[in-house]
């Protein structure tokens, strides 16, 4: 699915030179769900605007889905943001002026696709966040969870095959990062490839697969083979109880 | 110290900003100089004396089509019954009605054709021995005509007149040194003596010609299209004027009496194209240094929104209220002289083509000078009001985030 | 896909409504400005005929001795003598041609019933009506004969037929000028013009003439004219007889040539001429001078657009451009405040191509809007002109073209203000605006 092969960012400015990523080689396979950890300033969120096509690297090799991606023009790199990849974000993202219905119709019309399609698509995905009655609202109008479900949504409305999140529960509290959670594992299930930035150790390890960037580079990555136990979420629910 | 060079790094990052507003400051700059100076010179022609009591003269003319009655003797007739009127100072008949835009004009000479000498343009009008009572202007030097030197007929040049009455204009321009009492010149080729001298007295055409150079001709060619100039009491003219074509079809009823008019109307019609160019000379530029004022205004709200955060960290800092007022004016200042400057350049331009290509004097510099000294006031104006409101961005929007 | 960008630009305006308005009213300001000094322009400068604006000349003399100057631009007399014109008139060359000269009469239907008035009256021969294609209403041109045979014969306008006949079929009757008995052989439709092309002497913006009676009338009644006489040397005038055969300058004349041959022709004519009376004595100059000038050149050598107006015109033009500067800064401050938008926009799949037409669209949307309610300003800067100065009604006037201009002006000036703006959002990378703080 996605090849990078010693891709390296670096960013410019008058007399600093600052290597975001240094000879970065990860291999994503066709279906995986990948947390990518690390601290700070590390080059998570580097890494994760170059795979989804976001920023350009400074030299390296990148294919995704078979595309090389290096000698892309700007317009055929929106085409492919477009079609193969949906993002999620830490601040959800959504357009303050457009309600939810509207908000999950903007990739579609990128792509062009027709009017009727398009309704069938958006009520779809609405309908499977749980969101579907409140379509009409505007995004300012929602909690932030809902809103992250909106933007999941609308993740999901171009039938990505590469999911990207950036800190995608960041902005939530526990409960709320749960559901989402949920609902990124249930997508992973129905075969997108999910790779998701997170520093929430607990969320990172409910991954199958864990890698970790320190100073741009990636340091190791581990299997985690184990479910979460039920203790633990019934656990995560208490501090949320006790805190409220 | 105003920190000046700081100020002046962030100008260099925003320079986009920058730009725009030294460009409109500059842009302001050179239409308003030139537009102001158009005004004062349309103001200060406007506002000049014509000579005339224009409140107490007013004009009409007659079309004679009857042919049974000898025109001058029905003219002498008409004026001795308008003079007879209550209210009625006097009256003249006249070839030409001043301020109306239409007369008659020939060049004077110190020596008769073909001798080469001195030659003056000269709008002339045709009076008998009341025009100056009626044109109620005062002689400076001589005296007026005598009725004997009244001379009706139609050969100028054969049996024409002796005398003339002269503007100072006149006298000073074809005798800079003085003494043109009692000289002779030469109008149409006839030999006339200067007899008196009279101060301003505006031609028909007092914006064509602005010489002033006129003269009063005491001669009367009666055309079977004449003009008669009147001149009332203040408060009667109204009231005459309202009956003035009764009164002459009375006399004699063929012909047709037109254009009884006001000089005052008179001369406003002929002004004004002068004076509609000036109201739009003036709408623009107001208009202008309204749209200008907002302009600066805006970028100023722009900027200090794209700052609120700076504001409040060097507030937070321990910056006081007036450096950051300071802070804004500075800036301020630096890009409306920077603007000012090249707009006085670009004023100093424009106003070249314009006097090359239109018949404008060239642009004073008062004008410039003074038009950069409004934009600058006008500038710190616009600047004080957000510059104060940004002051008062509190310090702990700096601990905040978004 | 663009009435999606015309949905979205609406929304942005409504959610910005103050920077908005300001923009749409600053373009609105200065087309409203442009808009009223350049409708004053195109009126003035518009083609009056313009099926034939460049098949009728007027041709000008120079009379001069040589060692005097006349004070036109090119030192040549802006009209003919009476001789010329009517040496000019008779020269036999089959085209349409005719002198010309304004004048006056009393008018009256030599009853007591009606009150006489003056009227402007213009001396043409019959062909003038043909050069000028002035439609009849009733009737017709005078014939070559009562030309010839100087009979006293008019032609009125709609205007005085409707005054004194009722607007009836009037041929036939007859017309009082001063105390001569006139025969009506035609009325013509009013002539409605933004420029009195035709004679340009006592105003370029005057209204017609109602009146038309033969030029040959003139020399038996002694008509003076009333426009400019000039001379260029001292010459006694006690009598008609002396202006006729004078160098004074006072009659205007038209010719219309068809084609290059009928214009070599009478060029050759002319010159032709011109060397013939300097045999006979006049025109002692060492070069012979003449011009033909179309219409749209005798307008523009007589600078029937008034020198304000270029003024006017320029710095109007000019104030737009402030405006436009002032619009730039507004929709830079817009575009970049919505940059986290685009950058969403463009993470989703927008191309640049996208968010540049978007932006764009706003900035149309708002020029047009702009350029609607700049042409209401300049309606009323319109009438403010027609109130000051009544000269100007008929040239104070927005016709189709101008109403279709100002949108367009509007359009042109918000692009050129939303270029750079438009251009440097689209440009957004977009990382950098999708992590939030």
């Amino acid at each position: 699915m996605l090849t990078m092969n010693n891709v390296s960012k670096i960013y410019q400015t008058n007399s600093v030179q600052t290597h975001a990523l240094r000879d970065f080689s990860l291999t994503v396979n066709e279906g995986e769900f990948i947390a990518v950890t690390g601290p700070s300033g590390s080059g998570k969120t580097t890494f994760l605007n170059i795979a989804g096509l976001l920023e350009p690297f400074t030299s390296g090799q990148y294919t995704l889905d078979g595309v090389d991606i290096g000698g892309l023009s700007d317009n055929e790199t929106a085409d492919l943001r477009n079609q193969k990849i949906g993002y999620i974000f830490q601040g959800f993202n959504l357009i303050p002026d457009l309600n939810l219905y509207e908000n999950v119709e903007v990739p579609l019309r990128y792509r062009g696709i027709a009017a009727k399609e398009r309704k069938i698509r958006i009520e779809q995905c609405l309908e499977q966040v749980g969101l579907a009655s409140r379509a009409k609202h505007l995004p300012q109008q929602l909690s932030g969870g809902q809103q992250q479900r909106v933007a999941i949504a609308r993740a999901l409305a171009g039938k990505p095959r590469f999911l990207l999140a950036d800190e995608p529960t960041g902005n939530l509290d526990s409960l709320m990062a749960r559901q989402v959670m949920e609902l990124l594992e249930e997508i992973n299930k129905n075969g997108a490839t999910i790779v998701m930035v997170t520093h929430d150790a607990e969320l990172a390890r409910r991954a199958p697969r864990n890698i970790q960037v320190v100073d741009g580079q990636l340091a190791d990555f581990t299997l985690y083979q184990g479910k979460p136990t039920v203790t633990a979420t019934r656990a995560e629910e208490a501090v949320v109880a006790s805190g409220v | 110290m105003l920190d000046i060079k700081p100020i002046f790094n962030a100008i260099r990052r925003s320079k986009i900003g920058a730009v725009l507003l030294l460009l409109q400051i500059a842009l302001t700059m050179a239409i308003v100089s030139n537009a102001a100076f158009m005004i004062n010179d349309h103001v200060s022609y406007l506002r000049e004396d014509t000579g005339f009591p224009e409140k107490e003269i007013f004009s009409l003319s007659v079309m004679t089509f009857g042919k049974d009655r000898s025109l001058s003797q029905q003219a002498e007739l008409d004026e001795t019954m308008i003079r007879s009127l209550p209210g009625v100072i006097d009256a003249s008949l006249t070839q030409a009605i001043p301020l109306s835009g239409g007369g008659s004009s020939s060049s004077v000479r110190l020596k008769p054709s073909p001798e080469k000498s001195k030659s003056i343009s000269v709008p002339y009008y045709y009076m008998d021995e009341h025009g100056l009572n009626t044109f109620g202007i005062k002689l400076l030097e001589g005296r007026n005509f005598r009725p004997e030197e009244i001379i009706v007929g139609n050969d100028f040049t054969g049996n024409g007149p002796n005398t003339v009455i002269v503007s100072q204009a006149l006298a000073d321009a074809l005798f800079p040194d003085g003494g043109a009492l009692g000289e002779t010149v030469y109008l149409k080729n006839r030999p006339l003596e200067i007899i008196g001298i009279v101060g301003t007295m505006k031609s028909p055409w007092p914006n064509g010609m602005r010489d002033k150079t006129t003269a009063i001709v005491p001669f009367m060619d009666v055309q079977n299209y004449q003009h008669i100039l009147v001149r009332t009491d203040k408060t009667e003219r109204a009231n005459i004027m309202a009956n003035i074509e009764q009164n002459m079809l009375d006399v004699y009823d063929k012909r047709v009496i037109i254009n009884v008019d006001g000089l005052d109307k008179t001369k406003e019609n002929y002004d004004s194209t002068d004076v509609l160019m000036m109201r739009m000379l003036i709408v623009l530029v107001v208009i202008l240094l309204l749209v200008t004022a907002l302009g600066i205004f805006g970028l100023t709200q722009f900027n200090i929104s794209k700052r609120t955060k700076q504001i409040g960290t060097r507030r937070a800092l321990g910056a006081r209220k007036s450096a950051i007022v300071r802070y804004f004016l500075v800036e301020n200042t630096m890009v409306c002289i920077a603007g000012l400057l090249i707009g006085g350049i670009a004023a100093v331009v424009l106003g070249d083509v314009m006097m090359k290509s239109y018949s404008i004097s060239s642009l004073e510099p008062e004008f410039i000078l003074g038009t950069a000294v409004f934009i600058f006031v006008m500038s710190i104006v616009a600047v004080i009001f957000p510059a104060m409101r940004a002051a008062n961005i509190s310090p702990s929007i700096a601990t905040r985030s978004i | 896909m663009f009435l999606h960008y015309i949905d979205l630009s609406w929304r942005s305006i409504k959610r910005t409504p103050v920077i908005s308005f300001l923009m749409v009213f600053a373009i609105a300001i200065g087309i409203g400005l442009t808009m009223t000094s350049l409708s004053v322009y195109h009126m003035m400068s518009m083609d009056p005929i313009p099926h034939k604006s460049g098949a009728i000349f007027y041709p000008q003399l120079n009379i001069m001795d040589d060692g005097s100057e006349w004070h036109s631009s090119d030192n040549l007399p802006y009209q003919l003598t009476y001789q010329d014109a009517v040496n000019l008139y008779n020269a036999d060359i089959p085209v349409p041609k005719s002198p010309s000269f304004r004048s006056g009469f009393s008018v009256h239907l030599n009853s007591p019933d009606v009150k006489p008035t003056m009227e402007p009256a213009r001396l043409v021969n019959r062909e003038f009506f043909t050069i000028f294609d002035r439609p009849f209403i009733y009737g017709a041109p005078w014939s070559l004969n009562s030309q010839d045979t100087h009979e006293y014969v008019a032609v009125i306008s709609e205007k005085i037929n409707n005054r004194l006949f009722a607007g009836e079929n009037s041929v036939g009757q007859h017309i009082y000028l001063d105390n001569n008995s006139y025969r009506i052989v035609g009325v013509t439709a009013n002539w409605k013009h933004h420029v009195k092309y035709y004679d340009v002497n006592n105003g370029a913006f005057n209204s017609s003439e109602q009146l038309y009676i033969p030029f040959g009338i003139g020399a038996l009644e002694e008509i003076t004219t009333w426009g400019n006489l000039n001379g260029w040397k001292h010459e006694a005038l006690k009598n008609y007889q002396d202006l006729m055969h004078s160098e004074h300058v006072w009659v205007q004349f038209w010719v219309q040539l068809n084609s290059e041959d009928e214009k070599q022709q009478f060029t050759n004519f002319l010159m032709s001429y011109m060397e013939d009376q300097r045999e006979k004595g006049r025109f002692n100059r060492q070069t012979l001078e003449y011009k033909l000038r179309n219409v749209t050149e005798w307008l523009e050598y007589n600078n029937v657009v008034s020198e304000d107006n270029r003024i006017l015109v320029g710095l109007s033009f000019m104030f737009l451009l402030v405006c436009v500067s002032n619009i730039l800064g507004l929709l830079l401050a817009k575009f970049l405040k919505r940059a986290p938008e685009v950058g969403v926009r463009r993470a989703l799949g927008a191309s640049k191509r996208h968010i540049f037409a978007q932006h764009i669209v706003e900035v149309s949307v708002i020029g047009l809007a702009g350029g609607l309610l700049g042409i209401v300003i300049a309606q009323i800067g319109l009438w403010g002109i027609r109130v000051t100065n009544s000269y100007y009604d008929a040239l104070a006037t927005m016709d189709v073209s101008m109403l279709l201009a100002a949108p367009i002006i509007a359009l042109v000036a918000s692009f050129l203000a939303g270029l750079y703006p438009a251009w440097l959002v689209c440009r957004t990378q977009p990382a950098i605006y999708l992590k939030s703080q």
